[in-house]
């Protein structure tokens, strides 16, 4: 009697323990979910520059079909000049966009109109953004949570008809299959027989083990799984939880993600053949994977179909149907856990400032990140094109030569895309962040930044000595930097100094500025690295990595007002509710007068110095600004310039430093001319400025000229700093009125080309 | 055996019962403003303006922030979205962001004194806040 009580005691603990943890298991598995990553929604409205083709492309990456389904939403319909779509409703940080029907009409690379389905006009619609990731839980699994309201029947009765009938009657376990089981253990051989929720509690195992043990501890958390939760929550957790089947290293886990996974659609529109498909594979997804084997996925898929039919679950002429049907399989390429690996190791890191990494694995959080898809095509496209190129040019061996990307918006500082290697796929070294390559030229406007910041000393027309040039210094070898084409070229305009990249010419500038001053520009600009204090650091002797590069130009291309680069805008509960706002920060680190300069001297290197090989892929009237970079035996090629709305960094060198024979006008700049090129970017006006005017100069004498002299240009200057004398070239005696007349015409014209069209 | 287990499967059940949780909610959503159409040129902007300051005049603050932000992705030279950024700005007593607002407001403020104008207030309300 004694021992019977003790017996029961050691089992209630025992059991109490398993009850504690069955608990957590199940309460836990149902919400361990990975933070999901969206790209940035695609904003609709009249006016917004986006070709017909580039929405087509977007909206069939969301999935949506191409042909009209009634009373649904997610499909699209080309409509000569414009398209239809029936949204699908998604909920946003700052609310929930409906479901509805949308009707934009373009013209050229432009929506001209946004209607309704009734043709009323609409101010703004958002699509729903593209999920381009997730971080997941230990062993990378991912989720699609669903309810079971939203799994059709037929995939539940094909459940129930093939791996467990007396599901709604039993109380977790099958004593006839339980019986079963007994005597294959005297045999010798440990087989099948498990329920529903058996199979569940296995789940909550880390390891697969057959022990006599294992099997009674399953059986009795079955039993305690019952006693807790209904036969619906157990069978949703089941759809759920379920493993069917491995995306490189993901793994696919519940009906819902299967069911984007295999079909590319939501659970609901499976169809009775598809549905019997998930089920087969329940068995073995590896066994049964239909991409790989067809005809093995085929037959138990009809043999599930059968079984179903059998049960009464249903009619003959669905099973006659679903088993004439394909597989149904859709060809989606295989994406791992994420298509843009770089970018979302960007926005992980950013989360890991403020986030447990524990809660961004399993709280199902929804992250809205900053990432243009279109650009990050651009990006991927044109480095991989570039870079297959050069290495069949050169031959350089293995490994080949290696590339990264960052694009960014230059008003708002958000990381529009990132390619961290010439294979955009790759999960692994991401050179955009964390390669550190010396810099080059790509330093040098924060030398003409720090002078032009001294009106009264510097202009963008100040004569500079590029001659020889010798700088010595205790602790330090002397250094003597030389020019790129080997020559010096005597006294020199400071904006051609900058154009042509003058390595002498911008030493002795640097040098005469201060060195700790050009060093402070820098920190302002936002590279946070601590730069050595040597003067072969004016010519980029110092590493960074190209997203620090891109921080530094975002300064300079948003005139002087430092952001914080950022990939993420919210972070919301799955739910919904807004968790947290990466808000717009800035911050004016310089004044807008030294800007419009630095902007003007770098539209000129464009215009007519390094980088005018831009020629070839971009229209004039863009006036991009930019800067090619070139480091020692061409080991990095650089380069790195902003549009009015983007702003991009090119890197391309080899991993172990080998010269790479590239220079960045040469290779660096085709790369950021075919994104550009492929983005229709908006103009680079020069932002007006109180302390500016625009002044008419003679290059011949660097004196006041005008629009009739030959070959000048007109360039901003800080007031009272421009030259006073007029060049010869200006006609002495029209010179007083065509002077009031002609500021009063370029100011309009001026004024046209920032504010007009 | 049969009997046994089920009196234990009732022991258990009688645990379970006791330590039962209520499951969390989901949490409601909410519904953005609606958009007042107006007669500006870009009606996209004129819309997400109209939204913010309906937020902003509710104490709506975060809302009315990333309805501004929302719009400057789309004119992001438009000298009035980045004034009511810095007036929000000002109203979460954020002086720093709210006077650095004002300034990339002013640069693209070109000849509307009456928006430079402005955006000096700001700035001197933002000064007088921090002292």
């Amino acid at each position: 009697m004694y021992a019977l009580l003790l017996a029961v005691g050691v089992f209630g603990v025992f059991a109490f323990q398993l009850d504690v943890r069955v608990r957590n298991e199940f309460e836990g598995r149902r919400f361990a979910l990975p933070a999901r990553i969206y790209a940035r929604p695609l904003e609709l409205h009249a006016g917004v520059r986006i070709t017909q083709a580039d929405v087509v492309d977007e909206l069939r990456e969301l999935g949506y079909g191409d042909a009209p389904r009634e009373g649904e939403s997610g499909w699209f319909r080309v409509d000569g000049n414009a398209v239809e779509i029936a949204a699908r409703p998604f909920v946003f940080w700052d609310g929930a966009e409906p479901a509805r029907r949308l009707r934009a009409v373009f013209d050229g690379p432009q929506v001209s109109r946004l209607t309704d389905a009734e043709g009323k006009d609409l101010a703004l619609a958002r699509l729903e953004p593209l999920p381009i990731g997730g971080i997941y839980p230990a062993g990378n699994e991912d989720r699609v949570l669903v309810r079971l309201s939203e799994v059709p029947k037929h995939l539940i009765e094909e459940l129930i008809a093939t791996e467990d009938r007396k599901f709604y009657d039993h109380m977790g376990f099958d004593p006839r299959a339980l019986a079963r089981a007994a005597t294959s253990v005297f045999s010798g051989r440990m087989q099948g027989g498990s329920t529903i929720t058996q199979q569940l509690v296995k789940n909550f195992f880390l390891t697969p083990e057959r022990t006599l043990s294992r099997k009674f501890t399953e059986l009795v958390m079955a039993i305690l799984l019952e006693a807790h939760y209904g036969k619906a929550e157990i069978l949703e957790t089941y759809l759920n939880e379920i493993y069917l089947g491995q995306d490189r290293d993901r793994a696919i886990h519940g009906v819902g993600l299967a069911a984007q996974y295999y079909f590319g659609k939501d659970v609901q529109h499976l169809t009775v053949a598809e549905s019997a498909l998930l089920v087969a594979m329940v068995k073995g997804p590896a066994v049964y994977d239909p991409r790989r084997h067809a005809a093995r996925a085929l037959e138990r898929r009809n043999l599930v179909l059968r079984e179903t039919k059998d049960q009464g679950s249903i009619t003959m002429e669905q099973y006659a149907a679903a088993r004439a049907a394909d597989l149904g399989v859709s060809p989606r390429p295989s994406m791992g856990t994420s298509p843009y690996p770089a970018f979302v190791q960007l926005v992980h890191r950013q989360l890991r400032r403020d986030y447990d990494e524990k809660d961004l694995r399993s709280e199902g959080l929804r992250i809205f990140s900053t990432l243009d898809p279109r650009a990050q095509l651009s990006a991927e496209r044109a480095l991989a094109k570039r870079i297959a190129q050069y290495d069949k040019e050169r031959r350089f061996g293995q490994p080949g030569l290696e590339g990264a990307v960052v694009m960014t918006d230059p008003s708002s500082g958000e990381v529009q895309a990132l390619v961290g290697g010439r294979d955009a796929r790759y999960r692994g070294y991401n050179r955009a962040i964390d390669a550190a390559r010396p810099v080059g030229s790509l330093l040098k406007p924060a030398v003409y930044l720090t002078a032009l910041s001294e009106p009264s000393r510097y202009t963008l027309i100040t004569p500079i000595d590029d001659g020889p040039f010798l700088w010595k210094s205790r602790g330090a070898p002397d250094w003597e930097p030389k020019n790129y084409d080997r020559k010096f070229h005597g006294l020199v305009p400071l904006r051609v100094a900058l154009a042509q990249s003058y390595n002498a010419a911008t030493a002795r500038l640097g040098t005469d500025v201060g060195l700790d001053k050009v060093l402070a520009t820098v920190k302002k600009l936002g590279v946070e690295r601590e730069l050595r204090p040597f003067a072969s650091t004016l010519l980029g002797a110092t590493e960074m990595s190209p997203l620090e590069v891109a921080q530094m130009y975002q300064t300079v291309a948003a005139g002087g007002f430092r952001s914080p680069l950022r990939a993420i805008r919210e972070v919301t509960t799955q739910e919904g509710k807004p968790l947290q706002r990466y808000a717009l920060k800035v911050e004016q680190a310089f004044p807008a007068e030294p800007m419009v300069l630095i902007t003007a001297a770098l539209q000129g290197v464009v215009r007519e110095g390094t980088a005018q090989g831009l020629k070839a892929f971009l229209p004039p009237e863009v006036a991009a600004a930019g800067k090619t970079g070139t480091t020692d035996e061409q080991r990095d090629a650089w380069f790195a310039g902003f549009t009015g709305d983007r702003l991009g960094v090119v890197w391309l060198g080899y991993d172990d430093n080998r010269a790479a024979r590239l220079s960045g006008a040469a290779a660096a700049l085709p790369v950021w001319g075919d994104i550009m090129a492929a983005l229709m970017p908006q103009p680079l006006a020069l932002a007006a400025a109180e302390g500016i005017e625009q002044v008419w100069i003679d290059p011949q004498t660097n004196l006041r000229g005008d629009s009739q002299c030959a070959g000048a240009v007109e360039l901003p200057f800080m007031l009272g700093s421009a030259p006073p004398e007029r060049s010869p070239c200006v006609s002495v005696a029209g010179a007083v009125i065509d002077t009031v007349d002609n500021s009063v015409k370029k100011a309009k014209s001026w004024w046209e080309r920032i504010f007009g069209r | 055996m049969g009997t046994h287990l089920r009196a234990l499967a009732l022991l258990f059940l009688l645990v379970a019962c006791a330590a039962q949780e209520p499951a969390p909610s989901p949490a409601p959503v909410e519904q953005p403003p609606v958009a007042v159409p107006a007669t500006k040129e870009n009606v996209a902007i004129a819309g997400l303006m109209d939204s913010a300051r309906a937020d902003a005049a509710a104490g709506r603050l975060p809302s009315a922030a990333a309805s501004l932000e929302r719009a400057l992705r789309i004119e992001p030279r438009n000298p009035r979205l980045w004034h009511e950024l810095a007036r929000v700005r000002l109203q979460q007593a954020d002086y720093a962001q709210a006077e650095s607002l004002a300034a990339r407001s002013n640069s693209y403020a070109g000849a509307d004194s009456a928006l430079r104008a402005e955006n000096q207030r700001l700035v001197e309300q933002a000064r007088a806040a921090q002292r």
